[in-house]
């Protein structure tokens, strides 16, 4: 009895440790807990992509369910997502974007505002405009605060500016069913329950 | 003599020259905005390509640990310091901008947590899922012990005794 236990114990290691090794073959590292969700949405004031005359900050999200959809036209992941996004927002989905660019530096000047609103105009029209706007985030300052690590990202955020859902990589049909639209449930039972007036939804 | 006297001469009005023209700087940067003092000296460290300059060398040295200590969450296994990613460019400009306006190296981390939760900092804090990392290390050299001091167990006595015979009876035959 004891010889077995002696001769079972590595082999019961080495199976352990298999299965761990195993299981992280199928891990995904860039899966992990966004500090974001369940925060209110970081304070911002920030300006029109296309007009910078015009201001936008928190107020916003007041009263509508928003998704906010942090893209670049330089982001090749964020073209391919944009027909879906547009089959939301016919759907009656309120898309807001957080402009992300990535050499426009108004310290470096190598690109300038006319030539990006050029070309997110070209890209909007080749591959489906979603946005109800586009607010500019100019020195990536508010990206920074939710967490952001690259584009094409997209958050969640209810009627009280909370976020709910933060999600890294494109928006599809399969991560909007499984990520998307069990919170918006959610969301917009409580709403119905709670007598308010959703702003999305269909 | 004549020359030493006039050189005298020369070297107190530059002097006070000198000493005139620093109070006069000095007054300058006093009136000038602390917060515009730093969004200057951020744009400024951009524009010379990120060479973020520190009037303090223990400043200096903060920053460089600090970025070698971030974690970039874009590639995930290159810190800030080595990483060319846009959100690494980024996070550089914040520590420095962060650190001008005084916050101390702990304040940078909790900033950098805050909005990209432990990860980003490569020294994990103590939980009880990652209290294993530091125990299990230690379990294992006490098991090992354990182990190593159970297979040693001293052969029973009267098997010494039975030997000691057999060698006695050895040594009367020769």
């Amino acid at each position: 009895m004891k010889r077995l236990t002696w001769f079972m114990l590595p082999l019961v290691l080495f199976l352990g440790l298999a299965v761990f090794l195993f299981q992280g073959l199928y891990s995904n590292p860039k899966d992990r807990e966004s500090t974001a969700v369940s925060n209110p949405f970081p304070d911002f004031t920030l300006p029109d992509l296309m007009d910078e005359s015009v201001m936008y900050d928190n107020s916003v999200f007041d009263g509508q369910i928003t998704l906010i959809n942090v893209w670049g036209v330089w982001c090749t992941t964020c073209a391919i997502e944009l027909p879906y996004l547009e089959s939301l927002k016919d759907q009656g989905y309120r898309i807001v974007g957080l402009y992300y660019d990535q050499d426009l530096d108004p310290d470096f000047g190598t690109k300038t505002i006319e030539r990006v609103r050029t070309e997110v105009i070209s890209t909007l029209s080749k591959f489906g405009d979603p946005y109800a706007f586009n607010i500019f985030d100019v020195y990536r300052n508010t990206s920074l605060d939710l967490g952001v690590t690259g584009a094409p990202e997209t958050f969640l955020v209810d009627q009280e500016g909370v976020i709910r859902v933060h999600h890294l990589g494109d928006l599809n049909e399969r991560v909007w069913q499984n990520k998307f639209a069990p919170v918006l449930a959610e969301i917009e039972h409580k709403a119905t329950s709670s007598g308010t007036e959703s702003g999305a939804g269909k | 003599m004549k020359i030493a006297a006039s050189f005298i001469v020369k070297l107190l009005v530059l002097m006070v020259l000198a000493t005139a023209t620093s109070t006069a700087l000095a007054q300058d940067s006093n009136s000038s905005d602390a917060a515009d003092d730093v969004a200057e000296k951020v744009s400024e460290a951009q524009k010379m390509g990120e060479n973020y300059l520190f009037e303090d060398p223990n400043d200096r040295k903060t920053f460089l640990k600090l970025t070698a200590e971030l974690r970039c969450p874009m590639c995930q296994n290159q810190n800030i310091a080595d990483s060319d990613a846009m959100i690494a460019h980024d996070m550089r400009r914040k520590v420095y901008q962060l650190m001008l306006q005084g916050s101390s190296e702990q304040q940078v981390i909790d900033y950098m947590k805050e909005r990209y939760g432990d990860f980003v900092h490569y020294q994990p804090p103590v939980t009880p899922v990652t209290i294993w990392l530091w125990a299990l290390p230690v379990l294992f050299a006490f098991v090992m012990m354990a182990v190593f001091l159970m297979r040693r167990k001293v052969t029973p006595e009267e098997n010494i005794e039975a030997k000691l015979a057999a060698a006695n009876k050895l040594l009367k035959d020769d």
